[in-house]
């Protein structure tokens, strides 16, 4: 991670001198154009009465615009550096939610709040299995009598007996 | 005068009910819990308790979120004094100067100040509101679609000026949100825009999912990447209570903070952000010796606080006379009043006395509880906050997961979370703020509404805009505003008040 801390104003070498705005940009540009060709179709109006297009292809149009002078940016403008994405991070944390997506309903939460915790965990570094597993129950166990019993949300708690 | 007497007489009967004042206290009690939690900002917090108030009445379910959102700003000031981690942004001034004191051992009077200080500008902002409240609602009359277009505008282009950053990526950012809120059925001719076939996504995208996954897990997702040097304060506490020199010394900074908050928080477009900022740099100028700040200064505690309550509070103030939310925050209250079957706008007033009056009242037995429930309970809230991230996070994840579950008992939403925390951890990686896209998301479908009857109502004239007064002087400030942004002498300035953390 040294050299890729976010730090990295000046003395940019070659043609880039802000990665992430650059990435930044072409990532606007994506979306808009993504938006375009799911809204081509639409019919555009007049302005005296607009269609249902009008406001959904322009605005691409814009957010387009702004990516491509983000882009002109970073080739002009000295910026930030794109730092490393945390792939661990993000993959279990978003596995986690999904965990709980597709147990809650169908076994309730006597499954999913373990189970999405457990995955949860695994996104740091720092994990101690033992203590963990405990949390968890506990947590689950504090969760159904705070939620459910207290508070009266309609949640699954145990479907599967 | 005799009127608003009777109003707040209203209101207060409503408010002080058993049952609203136990609503009340459940909520500041919830809301202070999770908004203590570091890296929850009362967005999350909000998001996550929405649905335990679907089964009460409309007004006590006001009253409760209202109360949850005071506690989930009040934790979030605990946090920034004990820890050094803000929630989010208008606690970042208060990590200066509270944490320092924190470490002085005088965590408790800094908390006590802030308690004290918010109070005093949750009294004022409640009677402001309370007195603003009838007339603005007339002007709001005064309102034709191009009027309330204008507004708009003003409001993203303030949110553009007061984010962090780029300016250039923040209205990138305000253009994405409107574009994300076209997506769904169109409103007037019913055809679906940018659906992808999806059927969830005819009723438009839903911003509850939206928020928690760009708030709560985006967040998570952070954090993560940095090993954690979260320093709880090891000092003693100390005492609670302010002696007699402290009190002079915030006596002023209180009073100007709940001043400077007050009238930011009625700006659309996020102004409450910008409160306690504005008041630790006024504080700091008004200073005989300003080399204390940053090393405890109860002022620099006592005024910004003042200012993030007083600006929480009349932040309330667009939402309810003009039905236009200036925050995300906000929006979130539209989401909850709309489940409830109440639109938002000058119409609630006189529709619904009890609910507004009696919201209104709830605002200062919010503030009032705060502090009877807050104070006592600090130790337990430092022994929450030396829990380890590696076990919060966890628990944060799941409060989240069943927050948004439950919204709907809907297991989309939950998947549409999960979308919304990879998108928002992009925006992260390529340096957006995610709030004003948020903003310009929330304001999106109305801002449509509004620019599509104006233009027929102009024969399909832009003229229209800048043609009424009213109209044309709101785009004129916003174009101001966006000018003095954009200046090279201004920008530094701006960059130094953003940086000061």
């Amino acid at each position: 991670m040294s050299d890729q801390t976010h730090s990295g104003r000046g003395g940019a070498k070659g043609v880039l001198r802000s990665s992430q705005d650059f990435a930044a940009g072409l990532f606007l540009i994506f979306i808009a154009l993504f938006a375009l060709y799911l809204g081509w179709k639409l019919p555009m109006g007049t302005l005296r009465s607009m269609g249902p297009g009008m406001l959904p292809i322009s605005l691409a149009f814009m957010v387009g615009a702004g990516g491509a002078a983000l882009v002109a940016m970073s080739l002009t403008t000295d910026g930030e550096k794109l730092t490393r994405w945390s792939v661990r991070g993000l993959f279990f944390i978003v596995a986690s939610i999904l965990v709980f997506a597709y147990t809650v309903q169908t076994m309730g939460l006597i499954v999913a709040g373990p189970a999405s915790m457990l995955v949860a965990m695994m996104a740091s570094e720092d994990i101690k299995w033992v203590e963990g597993i405990i949390f968890c129950v506990l947590m689950t166990v504090l969760c159904s009598l705070m939620f459910k019993t207290l508070l009266g949300l309609p949640i699954p708690i145990n479907n599967l007996w | 005068m005799s009127d608003l007497l009777a109003n707040l007489y209203l209101g207060f009967g409503v408010a002080l009910s058993l049952k609203n004042l136990g609503l009340c206290f459940v909520g500041c009690m919830v809301g202070t819990l999770i908004g203590v939690l570091p890296g929850v900002g009362p967005i999350a917090t909000i998001a996550m308790l929405l649905p335990i108030t679907f089964g009460i009445d409309p007004t006590g379910a006001l009253i409760m979120l209202a109360g949850i959102y005071y506690g989930a700003q009040y934790g979030g000031s605990t946090t920034s004094i004990l820890v050094n981690i803000p929630g989010e942004a208008t606690s970042v001034v208060t990590c200066l100067d509270g944490h320092q004191m924190a470490r002085q051992g005088r965590a408790g009077v800094a908390l006590g100040i802030a308690a004290i200080g918010s109070f005093f500008a949750g009294c004022v902002s409640t009677i402001f509101i309370a007195a603003i409240g009838v007339p603005l609602s007339k002007v709001a009359q005064l309102f034709g679609p191009a009027e309330y277009f204008s507004l708009m505008v003003m409001g993203l282009v303030f949110a553009t000026v007061l984010a962090r950053g780029s300016v250039l990526k923040a209205i990138c950012m305000i253009l994405l949100g409107l574009l994300f809120a076209t997506v769904g059925t169109d409103l007037v001719t019913g055809q679906e825009r940018l659906t992808l076939g999806i059927q969830d996504l005819s009723d438009g995208i839903d911003f509850a999912p939206m928020a928690m996954g760009m708030f709560g897990f985006a967040e998570i997702i952070k954090n993560l990447e940095n090993v954690e040097t979260r320093d709880v304060v090891q000092q003693k506490i100390g005492r609670l209570m302010p002696n007699l020199e402290e009190y002079k010394q915030s006596a002023w900074p209180i009073i100007r903070g709940t001043v400077v908050g007050g009238i930011l928080g009625i700006l659309p477009g996020n102004g409450a952000v910008l409160g306690p900022f504005a008041s630790y740099t006024l504080e700091k100028k008004l200073a005989k010796d300003p080399s204390r700040f940053g090393k405890g200064a109860i002022e620099g505690v006592a005024g910004p606080e003042s200012a993030n309550n007083a600006g929480a509070q009349t932040a309330f103030i667009p939402l309810l006379t003009l039905g236009i939310p200036p925050n995300a925050v906000m929006a979130l209250m539209v989401g909850a009043m709309t489940i409830h079957g109440i639109v938002p706008g000058p119409q609630v007033m006189t529709k619904n006395p009890e609910l507004f009056w009696g919201m209104v009242a709830s605002m200062w037995v919010g503030n009032a509880m705060l502090v009877i429930i807050n104070l006592p309970l600090i130790g337990m809230w430092v022994s929450l906050l030396k829990v380890p991230y590696r076990l919060m996070f966890p628990a944060i994840g799941i409060f989240c997961c069943i927050g948004i579950y439950s919204i709907n008992n809907s297991v989309n939403d939950v998947v549409s979370t999960a979308a919304f925390s990879i998108f928002g951890y992009a925006l992260v990686k390529f340096g957006f703020e995610p709030a004003p896209m948020l903003l310009g998301f929330v304001l999106g479908k109305l801002m449509e509404e509004k620019l599509r009857q104006a233009m027929i109502l102009s024969r399909g004239s832009f003229m229209t805009f800048v043609e009424r007064p009213l109209s044309a002087a709101l785009l004129a400030v916003a174009l101001i505003m966006l000018i003095v942004a954009v200046l090279p002498s201004i920008r530094a300035k701006r960059d130094v008040v953003f940086v000061e953390d």
